[in-house]
């Protein structure tokens, strides 16, 4: 697919918390300020608005209009939300950009996990007949996929606690994380099971927290950018909805959306990957045909902060920031939504050569 | 689901009740916070934006027109006399539910020094078919031990009736139209 040139200008996110007395509102305000600020533009100068959040998590019909408000939505903007992360709302606005009549977008995602309760509100996102009536929850469901996974000889329990005890190492050195604590394979090891085979360090944390990204296209983009992140492919694919129907321990539609996205399986310098549960990673690493030269999750990842509805949207940002800064040439960002991988998108990007 | 036996498959084989509860819980925003605050004690507190100088009651924290934040220090309590800026008269019909069996009067206030209009409230001391755009009204405070802030919360503030039972005429002469034109919501 031949797309107009379209880069990441401008990123923020906040820290990610276990429990933020702010709204999502109060929350976004300095993130999008950050973020349009780093790409040196006034906010009347962005074209088109989308936003990503869920009303279920809030715990408010039409949450979402209120956020809008940190974007600054007067005198009147054009603008969109999704009822999906960040990252697809990011999406939205790169098609937008792609009519060529704007130059500059802003998407951004935010949400609030400790109000509710993630298992009740993450139940009723499963088919309404077979599974939300058992109250099925994600760590349960993630259960399963681990089983697979062990059951497949893909993996051990300790590659599990591995990927955990990377993701804490690696979220010292990042000021967002929430889980920034050094920790021992073989402590984790001795824990007990919370879901079997998983134990409580393979589940995400709860989190708040927003993100924010400033696209901008051709032109504007070397003007307000020293060293742009070119978004090379973008690509979204679905899959079955029942887990049940589906191959646990692979992700198909990974694999699919990357080759879509126009990742060539060429080395990589950074992959930040939508790994919620420790097990996901190497099913993840697998999908995209990841070697062992690539920094996986540098940030930490999502299990090192899990700010729902903006986790996929700075997992673009980390990977980024990385072309941004200079230390990265290739880079991936996995995101995904609904139950066990089912949905999958893969943002690939480029530093200029 | 049938027993043992039943040969049919009936409509009851076939419905399966499902209910959904979803509980959230969560502490007050800071700016809510004290507003609560402010009605337990029979205060108004509102933040005034450092950009526009906009006086809001209550704040959501941040100035949704210049888009900046706002904290304590822009806490100011305010007047509790205003000017109705709107308003209609309710003639209840009876349905399931409905408590309200004579006319109401459902008004917009502006309190004096404020930007956001406080809409839904009664207004008293006066006739209905005098009540109007510009008459001047005073707050009339429930007695403390009756006021009721657990409706409040960070989604949506509600009504002000369990802290203030009505606005008062108080009898001035009527403001300006131009003091309100701004804010006839």
């Amino acid at each position: 697919m031949t797309v107009t040139d379209i880069a990441v200008v401008g990123v923020a996110q906040s820290a990610s918390v276990r429990r933020s007395r702010l709204s999502e509102a109060q929350i976004l305000v300095p993130t999008i300020a950050a973020a349009i600020e780093q790409a040196g533009i006034d906010r009347r100068e962005v074209g088109f608005t989308c936003s990503g959040s869920c009303d279920y998590l809030t715990g408010g019909p039409f949450a979402f209009v209120s956020n809008l408000e940190a974007a600054g939505a007067w005198p009147p903007i054009a603008e969109s939300h999704v009822e999906a992360d960040g990252a697809f709302a990011l999406y939205e606005a790169w098609v937008r950009l792609q009519e060529g009549d704007i130059d500059v977008a802003l998407a951004f995602g935010s949400g609030k996990s400790s109000p509710s309760q993630p298992s009740e509100v993450w139940a009723q996102q499963l088919d309404p007949y077979f599974l939300a009536p058992l109250g099925l929850d994600p760590p349960s469901l993630a259960g399963l996929q681990a089983r697979a996974v062990l059951d497949a000889g893909l993996a051990t329990e300790r590659d599990f606690a591995e990927v955990v005890a990377r993701s804490r190492r690696n979220a010292a050195g990042n000021p967002h994380a929430q889980l920034r604590t050094p920790v021992d394979v073989e402590a984790l090891l001795s824990q007990p099971y919370v879901r079997d085979p998983l134990r409580r360090h393979d589940l995400p944390p709860i989190s708040d927290g927003a993100a924010a990204v400033v696209l901008a296209r051709g032109d504007r983009a070397r003007q307000l950018c020293e060293r742009p992140a070119w978004i090379k492919g973008f690509d979204h694919r679905v899959e079955e909805h029942l887990p049940g129907l589906r191959d646990l321990t692979r992700s198909a539609s990974t694999s699919l959306a990357a080759a879509k996205a126009g990742y060539d399986g060429g080395p990589l310098d950074v992959a930040e990957v939508s790994a919620t549960f420790s097990p996901q990673e190497g099913i993840l690493v697998r999908a995209l045909g990841l070697d062992g030269d690539v920094a996986v999750n540098p940030s930490g990842g999502p299990l090192a902060a899990n700010p729902v509805m903006a986790v996929g949207l700075v997992r673009i940002i980390e990977a980024a920031t990385r072309i941004m800064d200079g230390q990265a040439q290739r880079a991936l960002a996995h995101v995904t939504a609904g139950p066990l991988l089912q949905q999958n998108l893969v943002c690939y990007m480029e530093g200029e050569q | 689901m049938s027993g043992a036996g039943a040969s049919a498959v009936t409509k009851e084989d076939l419905v399966m009740n499902h209910l959904v509860r979803l509980s959230y819980r969560e502490e007050l925003s800071p700016n809510l916070d004290r507003f609560v605050d402010g009605l337990l004690e029979g205060k108004l507190v509102g933040q005034r934006c450092p950009s526009c100088a906009r006086m809001y009651v209550p704040s959501k924290g941040y100035c949704p027109l210049c888009v900046v934040a706002m904290d304590e220090s822009e806490a100011v309590e305010v007047a509790q006399v205003g000017t109705v800026t709107a308003f209609t008269v309710i003639t209840p019909v009876p349905y399931y539910g409905q408590q309200q069996v004579d006319p109401f009067v459902y008004a917009s206030v502006l309190l004096d020094g404020v930007d956001t209009p406080i809409t839904g409230q009664d207004i008293t001391g006066i006739p209905h078919e005098q009540v109007r755009s510009g008459l001047r009204v005073r707050a009339v405070w429930k007695p403390v031990e009756e006021r009721d802030v657990s409706h409040i919360s960070n989604r949506g503030w509600g009504g002000l009736d369990s802290v203030i039972s009505s606005f008062e005429a108080t009898g001035e002469p009527d403001a300006s139209e131009d003091s309100y034109e701004e804010y006839a919501l």
